[in-house]
């Protein structure tokens, strides 16, 4: 190869990977670094870094004789914990696969146009701005008679009034996050029900095969592959989202997660009290789980056709 | 055993048909009982723009308003169930809408207003309504917000289209040493999601010195989901055939070229979808702005929304919901002209 052939191939490299890099090693890959050396320093407000400590983890877990691996979680982490645990189990199964997975299963079932309309309505929420989404929660779940919850409870149900962020917290995070991440449960396994074969169906219905039966035998087998990647990509997602949370709760105790710990202990506008190392040190706990997953992603992706070889060699 | 003469195939097919009809009528309904907790809310935001005045948040324009739209969408419904011809669902569609449209006016005609959108043109309102305690305008016009948005939204749409389109391209095309390192750190770096990493992404742009400007945020929209992209861009760029650019190529075509004039037009769909979902992405965001302090120095349309949320909401439900049916309407309009390209999006190497 001559030099100026191998010096057109590395500008064309730079040319085509290098803003790509540039932005991935600078916006993904420094911040992890970062975190890394931060977790384990007293950063605060000051933005400086003193001396390194394992302090921030110390705040996080206790020793103990007793506990299981030598050490216990501290009472505000592990209310953090189980609550994200809570939080992602109920969001992920009841809305991120089983309603996405209806969603799917009914609007493919439907004329194209029909199914199309129902999609875009689920789609809505994830289109609309976060703060108006919030806002419309609020105002919805307004504890008064206002709110448009409650007066579908008084006047059609008969019902007392509900204060929701007083009383079922939980609930609110779950269902406003929940109807986002329906959406993405929905686009996946829809396009996956499109690439079914048409003649499996034929068939099936042949074959003497009912909707039901059709469902559970052709297509859902069809489905493994993409199911397990929403339920790897979305746990994480929702394990590290915390913008909704605040945006309708505010920082408010009963939903802290620990996303939403890290963010109202750093950053947050106004109460945000920049500890900035004890949040790398809860982000830390955050990018070991995502690495975790990534090994799991890793299981799911199909390398071979994703590593398959280019085939023009002409640069 | 019946011979095939004796079966009464047309009256296989209607019961088949009716069968249809029925499971598509149940699914319908199901779907349309479990959509109602969506659109009401946001049908509630644009008759409250519309309708309110001052003082509290108030439903009765609302269900006035569903008592009109609800019976005619039913009796649409039914309608077009029962009428074939698309001649006659188009009639009796423009005769319901006419009616809706009646009865809307003569329920509710005397309510509507644009009182509500007078933020448009009067670039004081907040104080006004708030009274003298803030005179100086700490809220700006909301155009200000406006623009500033617009050019965080297209800039970090500009940037991450070009940069998704350039490297999506070349890890389809190109044969290089550490092509598969590459591409499997890119799938680690998929799971990390910007907003795990705040607070390490806050430091880097305090030690590059671009807290309480616009770029930080327009920095790191770009990488928001970067991966993701060049993903999607890939597969685009894999499903475009090698003879059209060994084609190009024969006639004389640089790679370059060939890239430029030949490929690029093929992928337009990819390019479309990806800037859509980058540009709704970049107008709501909130989370950097207000982390990197943006907000600080300047206004954009969510931290706009969210002040005069906080400030007025008591006062003036009907100015809130104005400012926010503005707000949302570029990213809807976006939506709904331009999913035909986001339903072509498929996610690249998941096994299937």
């Amino acid at each position: 190869m001559t030099s100026s052939a191998s010096f057109r191939q590395a500008s064309t490299a730079l040319v085509f990977l290098g803003p790509a890099c540039a932005f991935l090693l600078a916006m993904l890959v420094a911040p992890i670094l970062v975190d890394l050396v931060v977790a384990f320093t007293d950063m605060s407000q000051t933005v400086k870094i003193d001396n390194f400590t394992t302090e921030q983890f110390r705040k996080l877990v206790r020793p103990s004789e007793e506990a299981w691996l030598g050490f216990e979680l501290r009472g505000s982490f592990y209310r953090a914990l189980s609550l994200t645990v809570v939080f992602v189990f109920l969001t992920l199964s009841i809305f991120n696969i089983t309603f996405g997975l209806i969603l799917a299963l009914t609007t493919t079932a439907l004329p194209d146009k029909l199914g199309a309309f129902f999609r875009a309505v689920w789609l809505l929420p994830r289109m609309a701005p976060s703060v108006v989404y919030g806002l419309l929660w609020i105002w919805v779940i307004d504890p008064t008679e206002r709110g448009l919850l409650n007066q579908i409870l008084v006047n059609v149900f008969g019902m007392a009034p509900v204060n929701m962020i007083l009383h079922h917290p939980m609930t609110v995070i779950v269902m406003a996050n929940g109807f986002i991440g329906a959406s993405i449960g929905m686009l996946i396994l829809t396009s996956a029900i499109r690439s079914i074969p048409q003649h499996l169906f034929f068939a099936a219905r042949a074959d003497g095969a009912g909707s039901l039966s059709v469902i559970r035998h052709v297509v859902l087998p069809a489905l493994r592959w993409p199911l397990s990647y929403i339920t790897v990509f979305q746990t994480l997602a929702l394990l590290v989202s915390f913008e909704y949370i605040f945006l309708i709760m505010g920082p408010s105790r009963s939903t802290m997660t620990m996303a939403m710990l890290a963010y109202t202990k750093t950053l947050a506008p106004q109460i945000g009290s920049g500890q900035y190392a004890y949040g790398a040190a809860i982000t830390l706990i955050l990018i070991v789980i995502g690495m975790g997953t990534a090994l799991l992603l890793w299981r799911l992706t199909n390398m071979k056709t994703l590593l398959a070889k280019p085939r023009i060699e002409v640069h | 055993m019946a011979s095939l003469d004796s079966i009464d195939w047309d009256g296989l097919a209607a019961r088949s048909r009716r069968e249809k009809r029925r499971r598509n009528g149940l699914i319908i309904t199901f779907l349309g009982l479990i959509s109602i907790p969506i659109i009401l809310p946001f049908f509630w935001a644009i008759v409250i723009s519309f309708s309110a005045r001052t003082g509290g948040v108030e439903s009765d324009v609302l269900w006035r308003a569903c008592a009109v739209l609800v019976p005619c969408a039913l009796a649409y419904a039914v309608i077009h169930s029962l009428l074939t011809g698309l001649r006659h669902r188009a009639i009796a569609g423009i005769a319901l809408t006419a009616v809706a449209g009646v009865g809307l006016f003569i329920l509710i005609g005397e309510e509507l207003h644009l009182d509500n959108y007078r933020f448009l043109v009067n670039p004081n309102l907040i104080e006004d309504i708030r009274g003298a305690a803030t005179a100086g305008g700490q809220f700006p016009w909301v155009w200000e917000a406006f623009g500033n948005s617009l050019l965080v939204a297209a800039t970090s749409t500009a940037m991450k289209v070009t940069v998704a389109t350039l490297a999506g391209y070349y890890i389809s095309r190109f044969a290089f040493r550490g092509r598969s390192v590459f591409l499997q750190s890119l799938l680690i770096l998929e799971v990390f999601h910007p907003w795990m990493l705040t607070i390490p992404i806050f430091l880097v742009i305090f030690w590059i010195g671009l807290l309480n400007t616009l770029s930080g945020p327009i920095l790191v929209l770009t990488a928001i989901d970067l991966p993701f992209y060049i993903f999607i861009m890939k597969g685009f760029f894999d499903a475009v055939p090698w003879d059209i650019e060994m084609s190009a190529m024969t006639d004389g075509a640089s790679r370059r070229q060939a890239f430029w004039m030949v490929v690029l037009p093929q992928a337009r769909a990819g390019i479309i979808a990806i800037a859509v979902l980058a540009f709704i992405k970049g107008w709501e965001e909130y989370i950097f702005v207000t982390a990197l302090r943006t907000g600080n120095s300047y206004w954009v349309m969510s931290t706009y929304l969210y002040y005069v949320a906080e400030d007025v909401m008591g006062v003036d439900y009907g100015l809130v919901a104005a400012v926010s049916v503005f707000y949302m309407m570029p990213s809807l309009l976006l939506y709904l002209f331009l999913q035909k390209y986001l339903t072509q999006l498929t996610l690249g190497g998941v096994k299937g």
